[in-house]
């Protein structure tokens, strides 16, 4: 048996005990402490890297944990009692998307942190919150899906409102908590409802035994209003700009991706878990047209902010938009087998991706102007293109692309969701293309307001760390960029099968046969 | 490198070989321009509306749009209401979500 067969139990281990232990070695040396960090965020991404090759090579990587061979997810009858890890396409898709933020936030925080602002205890919630992604993606089992989502939330606010010697950010998180407290509780209750009915909690066996009964359907239903309200769906965003706003950048990107691991949560339970008996055509139309709303909503509020932060945060709430919509389209058509689906799905999952390191990449410049200037207030900022060059660049193709700007990601992302949302209903195509315009207007007018303009204040540059965390995610944008038929065919394309038709070989996989 | 959509195609490289083609003839146009230009002089001057501009002006990013922001008003005032900051009412709209996710999903 090879070490990589390890790699998935591996992938949340290390950061979860990376976390525990980063405060001993503080108390030893902070060198230390920044040795130990740095050895555990590479580990990390190392263990998923290999998680990604395996599954996209081999398939279905499942792993159990206190059985005498990891691969056997069984006892006698065909039943999984115990914790078993299943990753697929899509998850090791997600857990690539984490590693990347984690890598760029781990990288940030080297430079941006400071001793006496708490940096050992961020970056322990750092590691912590990433622990807790990773096993949202790659647990097979609804119970222990739960676990990691309340990790993800308790590390989530602590890490928005840590700094309390400031209201703003301690007011957020409250906000941020009561809110996850709710969703949170949604899911344990259908997780209860589904136990309660057939008495087992792994995602696998739930999905070959969930019959369609009016419990399961109430169980469906409290699982999407728990899981949208997580990834931050209109009208339940309410939380994200706030948190998202009062998080320092290096927290402010890995919510970006917690919020995505809510979002792979709602895509699990409706393609694998749920997709034998829900009526997929009007769950789909649900899904999207929320990501219509979304991106409405968010575009236009984002319109009228005068804070950098919140401005950007509005701006990540309306990726979700498209999100929601290329999948909800893929999911309306789920049935009927259209090909156009398939199109749809790849544009959402894509966009996944590309909101990750775009949104990562405007959160962390933004951090850098908080810094330089220590105000993100638009009206008082101006001319900073003079001081902070690179970072002017990296913001300006931060815009770029998030507004979908040929020859940039974004525009490879939506415009896969264009076409295909056009063949569902040409409506819902528009509101993606209006939302992309008043995106560009938006961001274009930050922009001008923060960099351009003649020098209003001297701005502290940013520290190499920084400027090496927003080098790898501008690295990744015009990667994706000028290369995307190479990501969707190789990362994104076996993600999106996985949902489409992968249910029967993710089945097959834990529970044998 | 192509991208494929199942209508047709996108090759970002084919289209920064278009946008490169574009800038030459953009540059072409430019060398055939007046020659009056010089640097250092009034020309430099910002242009705002037909005043001179103070020296050190900046027009700010909540000046820009004003006459779009000033259209949307009614909208925007809208929006600015529901998005109140009080965390009770974060509660009802996700409630909201929930009843909305539940009658679609119970009655279909």
């Amino acid at each position: 048996m090879t070490f990589g067969v390890h790699a998935p139990i591996l992938a949340i281990a290390v950061p979860l005990l990376g976390a525990f232990a980063l405060p001993v070695f503080t108390k030893l040396h902070r060198s230390l402490r920044d040795i130990w960090a740095a050895a555990v965020g590479a580990f990390t991404c190392a263990m998923v890297i290999t998680v990604a090759v395996q599954v996209f090579t081999s398939g279905v990587q499942v792993y159990t944990l206190g059985a005498a061979s990891p691969t056997a997810s069984v006892v006698q009858g065909g039943f999984p009692i115990r914790i078993v890890l299943a990753v697929d396409g899509m998850s090791a898709f997600m857990g690539l998307i984490s590693a990347l933020v984690g890598l760029a936030s781990l990288v940030y925080s080297f430079g941006f942190l400071k001793e006496e602002q708490g940096k050992t205890l961020a970056m322990t919630l750092f590691f912590l919150l990433w622990a807790g992604m990773l096993g949202m993606e790659y647990t097979g089992d609804m119970f222990n899906f739960f676990v990691f989502l309340e990790v993800t939330s308790i590390a989530a606010c602590s890490l928005v409102g840590y700094r309390t010697w400031e209201s703003a950010p301690v007011e957020a998180a409250f906000k941020t908590m009561a809110m996850y407290t709710v969703g949170g509780l949604l899911v344990l209750l259908s997780i209860g409802i589904l136990y309660g009915e057939y008495g087992a909690l792994n995602i696998a066996y739930l999905s070959s035994k969930v019959v369609g009964s009016q419990l399961d359907k109430i169980a469906l239903g409290l699982l999407l209003g728990g899981l949208l309200m997580k990834a931050g769906a209109v009208p339940a965003h309410m939380w994200a700009p706030d948190a998202y706003g009062e998080a320092p950048a290096q927290a402010a990107i890995v919510l970006v991706a917690n919020t995505q691991a809510s979002l792979y949560g709602l895509w699990r339970v409706l393609f694998t878990l749920f997709v034998g008996v829900l009526s997929a055509p009007a769950v789909g139309w649900l899904v999207a047209s929320l990501g219509a709303l979304t991106i409405l909503v968010a575009v236009l509020a984002a319109v009228t902010q005068r804070d950098l932060g919140r401005l950007i945060a509005y701006g990540a709430v309306s990726q979700i938009g498209y999100m929601l919509l290329g999948v909800g389209v893929g999911l309306a058509a789920l049935s009927s087998r259209q090909d156009w689906g398939l199109v749809a799905m790849k544009g959402g999952i894509f966009h996944m991706l590309n909101d990750a390191a775009t949104v990562g990449l405007l959160m962390l410049a933004a951090g850098v102007v908080r810094r330089a200037t220590g105000t993100k207030d638009l009206a008082s900022l101006g001319g900073l293109g003079h001081d902070l060059k690179w970072t002017s660049g990296f913001f300006l193709l931060g815009v770029l692309a998030l507004a979908g700007i040929p020859p940039l990601n974004g525009f490879a992302s939506k415009f896969l969701i264009y076409e295909s949302s056009f063949r569902l209903s040409p409506i819902l195509a528009a509101i993606a293309v209006l939302g992309s315009i008043l995106l560009l207007a938006v961001f274009a007018r930050a922009f001008q307001g923060a960099f351009l303009g003649p020098r209003l204040r001297e701005a502290r540059p940013a520290s190499p760390a920084m400027l090496a965390a927003m080098g790898i995610l501008a690295a990744v944008i015009l990667a994706m960029g000028l290369a995307p038929g190479f990501f969707v065919e190789h990362l994104v394309g076996p993600a999106a099968e996985a949902l489409w038709r992968g249910r029967d070989l993710y089945l097959a996989a834990v529970l044998g046969g | 490198m192509r991208l494929f959509t199942g209508e047709g195609h996108w090759s970002p490289l084919v289209w920064l070989a278009l946008a490169a083609g574009v800038g030459f003839f953009a540059w072409l146009l430019w060398r055939w321009g007046r020659r009056t230009y010089k640097a250092g002089t009034e020309q430099d001057m910002p242009f705002l509306s037909g005043e001179r501009a103070p020296e050190g002006a900046h027009v700010g990013a909540p000046h820009l749009y004003w006459g779009f922001l000033q259209g949307l008003r009614p909208v925007l005032e809208g929006l600015r209401a529901f998005h109140s900051g009080f965390v009770g009412d974060y509660v009802t709209w996700m409630v909201v979500l929930l009843a909305v996710a539940l009658l679609v999903v119970v009655l279909t």
